[in-house]
């Protein structure tokens, strides 16, 4: 979108983790595929019974792993509790960055069941594998979709619709509001209205008419 | 199963041994599924043996649309999620990218205290439709037409304080897009008038129904333990025991100004699911009263940094200034620093978290969306084993899924 | 609408009429609520709206005892064949209504996963723009498709292709 203060072309996301502001919300773990299982099974053990979210981040660009899978964790009592004995549960953020779709991440769908459908949806998406999954299939997309939609060099209208042209104001260029699509004048529109309005509004249909 | 024998002379085992197995395919266009959801179950006779749901039947592709929109048109499309209550999805949005923005963007506590209330009357709007639909999913019209009424008022209310009835678009990075107009408290106060006999109108039609007992008591048992392995929060997990609510455990918007309970059952099955949304939507109320007081002092409704707020609408006619800033920031938008951030509340659902990632630009490079439902449904895969295919409704409309965020 | 052609159609015109305005006064809508839109077709059948009053008594689950479809919300790429086939299994006559700006052209949701408008499976007779449309734009709609029946237009008692 041309404009003064667009970013400049091959600006790419700087790794969050290195640059982030002061912000409390988790506790950042960054670890790679091959330490993630053990890292998730201590953590698991250290009381972080739910695993709150699995998502996954494409960096496109970075080096020297393109993608995040990114595991929430919280620290909740498996058994019932009352809002004072869970207080402020604790929670962990464990980054895990994946080169590309080449490299498989162990799954964690047997320490934590709600890990199962989140998997999935990170492999339909993305195209990251998890090794260990019972069921690595898609889940949003059609069974017989090509691509891996949320990856950044995935086009947002999809490949098919790219290559067909789209029409001027598609682009957000400056069409001037109320522009007549085929040039017809006003009068023209407004004639062509009135027929319409009287053959639904009126009594019956003219008779003989041609629809 | 032949037809000649007698009803009681067909036992169990036989029907069993002669295999009387089928696998069924529910949905995705069902009366009963709340949405477009695909079941495929294998039944034996009519219990149910293996249920597999299926998703993505509303797939929409919001997070990667907002990864092409501006931070602020972003939030049309995330509103967009979970439908039943629009304003949940940006208020979670907007709380991730103010804390990106840092202390810049502190919303002043006015619009905090209506942003708390309009949350609630979301809370209570979603429990109506989950209240209603699950009636009907059981044959009760009549909860149906006295919730709708309900959520009518509250609509209303929606629509005179945002424009639209669903999806307002109505809050804004640092507080809201404008104040609450007149005769919005006048209003307030007649829905918070009518709330009490309406609500225990609808108790007596189906708390204590037996018909409703009947099918929900024993459906659908969560234990404590097994909620948390697979995910679940919000009245899932409170009816199972664990009384985790994100208002509590890491209060927001200032939920730490105001009492209420969290409301925990111990029975994990669907009635019990359905007594804690019930008495939620109490505490909801209660809330709203507490917040009603609070909305009679005037104040900000903006955060008054420029950078992300725009200028008051009558000074854009007056100063050039004026006008071309808020000419920029319509037509390029504002800049969120590079970081990431999970910011979560307690939508009616559960637990909705955004895991946002900024690289700097003036578009989200990331919203992940962590969506309530679709943990809670995927529950559903173990509860519906050995129940009847006749249950399966009944825990769905437990579970109370929206599958536009289960599907995103 | 077709010229009358032969005095055949000619005893048919009474009869013709009285069953277009049976047809008109007793739409039953297919439950094809999909999205957001769904929520305020629910809305219609409330009392604030009221859906009944225009004959719209009840919604039927299966297709093969609606006469509407009302496409109400987002058609997923996932979700169209579907919908194209509970279009097919409907008995004639029938008729659609495209229910909110995703169902008619794709609405906000220009990307990958929503088809652009429902118009490109089934053909519509009545588009309600809106995201989602009030209920009462919904109300009107079934107006309109009452009005088409009785000027017995596509989807007449004597449907022709």
């Amino acid at each position: 979108m041309p404009s003064s203060q667009a970013p400049p072309a091959g600006a790419t996301a700087l790794d969050p983790t290195a640059v982030r502001p002061d912000i409390a919300d988790a506790r950042i773990v960054r670890v790679t595929p091959a330490e993630i299982r053990a890292t998730l099974e201590g953590l698991r053990t250290d009381g972080f019974t739910m695993l709150l979210d699995l998502g996954a981040v494409d960096y496109l660009t970075r080096e020297p792993a393109r993608f995040d899978v990114v595991y929430h964790l919280l620290r909740l009592p498996s058994q019932p509790a009352t809002v004072a004995e869970i207080g402020t549960p604790e929670r962990v953020r464990v980054l895990c960055g994946v080169p590309s779709d080449a490299v498989a991440v162990p799954t964690v769908s047997d320490l934590w069941e709600s890990a199962d459908w989140a998997e999935r949806e990170v492999f339909d998406l993305f195209g990251i594998r998890f090794d260990g999954h019972p069921d690595l299939r898609r889940i949003q997309m059609p069974d017989d979709w090509e691509g891996h939609p949320l990856r950044k060099d995935y086009p947002l209208r999809g490949v098919a619709r790219e290559r067909t042209p789209r029409p001027s104001f598609a682009l957000k260029s400056n069409v001037a509001a109320g522009t007549p699509a085929s040039g017809r004048t006003a009068a023209a529109l407004q004639k062509q209205i009135a027929e319409v309005r009287r053959a639904i509004d009126g009594h019956a249909a003219p008779e003989g008419k041609e629809r | 199963m032949t037809v000649s024998r007698a009803p009681e002379a067909v036992a169990l085992d036989v029907v069993e041994q002669s295999g009387n197995r089928m696998v069924l395919s529910m949905g995705p266009q069902h009366p009963s599924t709340h949405g477009v959801l695909q079941v495929i179950t294998e039944i034996d006779g009519e219990t149910v043996t293996k249920a597999s749901p299926e998703i993505g039947y509303l797939h929409t592709g919001i997070e990667k649309s907002a990864e092409n929109l501006f931070w602020s048109q972003a939030s049309t499309v995330i509103e967009r999620m979970d439908y039943l209550s629009p304003l949940t999805n940006a208020l979670c949005y907007y709380l991730a990218v103010e804390q990106l923005l840092g202390p810049d963007a502190a919303v002043p506590p006015r619009a905090q205290a209506i942003r708390v209330l309009l949350a609630e009357l979301s809370r209570i709007a979603s429990h109506c439709v989950w209240l209603g639909t699950g009636g009907i999913d059981l044959g009760a019209l009549t909860g149906f037409f006295y919730c709708f009424d309900l959520r009518e008022r509250i609509l209303d209310l929606f629509e005179a304080s945002g424009g639209a009835r669903m999806h307002p678009n109505y809050l804004r990075v640092g507080g809201l897009a404008q104040d609450l107009p007149d005769g919005f408290l006048g209003r307030l106060d007649a829905v918070i008038e009518m709330y009490e006999p309406r609500m225990r109108d609808v108790r007596r039609l189906l708390q204590k129904n037996p018909i409703l007992q009947d099918r929900m008591i024993d459906i659908g048992i969560i234990t404590a333990g097994e909620a948390v392995n697979w995910g679940l929060t919000g009245p899932c997990l409170r009816a199972t025991g664990i009384a985790y609510d994100v208002r509590r455990a890491f209060p927001y918007s200032g939920y730490e100004n105001y009492e209420f309970d969290v409301i925990t059952r111990s029975e994990g099955d669907a009635y019990a699911r359905f007594l804690v949304r019930l008495d939620e939507m109490d505490e909801a109320m209660r809330i709203i009263r507490q917040v009603r007081k609070v909305l009679d002092d005037p104040g900000p409704v903006q955060s008054p940094d420029t950078k992300f707020s725009p200028p008051p609408k009558e000074t854009i006619a007056l100063s050039m200034e004026a006008l071309i800033h808020h000419f920029k920031l319509v037509s390029e938008s504002f800049r969120v620093p590079p970081g990431d951030v999970y910011a979560a509340v307690e939508g009616p659902r559960g637990e909705l978290g955004y895991y946002v990632v900024s690289n700097g630009d003036n578009r989200p490079w990331r919203v992940r969306t962590r969506p309530p439902s679709m943990y809670n449904l995927q529950v559903l895969k173990k509860i519906a084993v050995g129940e009847l295919i006749a249950d399966m409704v009944v825990m769905i409309g437990s579970l109370d899924p929206v599958f536009g965020e289960v599907d995103r | 609408m077709a010229v009358a052609n032969s005095g055949a159609d000619f005893l048919l015109t009474t009869v013709d009429s009285v069953a277009r305005w049976a047809q008109s006064s007793s739409v039953w809508p297919l439950t094809m609520g999909l999205a957001c839109c769904a929520i305020e077709m629910m809305t219609a059948t409330a009392p604030e709206y009221d859906i009944a009053r225009f004959g719209s008594e009840v919604f039927r689950a299966s297709p093969r005892q609606a006469d509407l479809m009302i496409v109400s919300g987002r058609v997923a790429r996932k979700m169209g064949p579907i919908v194209k086939r509970l279009y097919d299994q409907m008995a004639d006559p029938k008729w659609v209504i495209s229910m909110g700006a995703c169902a008619s052209s794709g609405g906000v949701f220009d990307n990958y996963a929503i088809v652009q408008g429902v118009d490109t499976i089934i053909p519509v007779d009545v588009y309600v723009p809106g995201c989602p449309p009030t209920p009462d734009g919904l109300l009107y709609a079934v107006n309109l498709i009452q009005q088409q029946i009785k000027r017995g237009g596509r989807g007449g008692i004597l449907a022709r292709a």
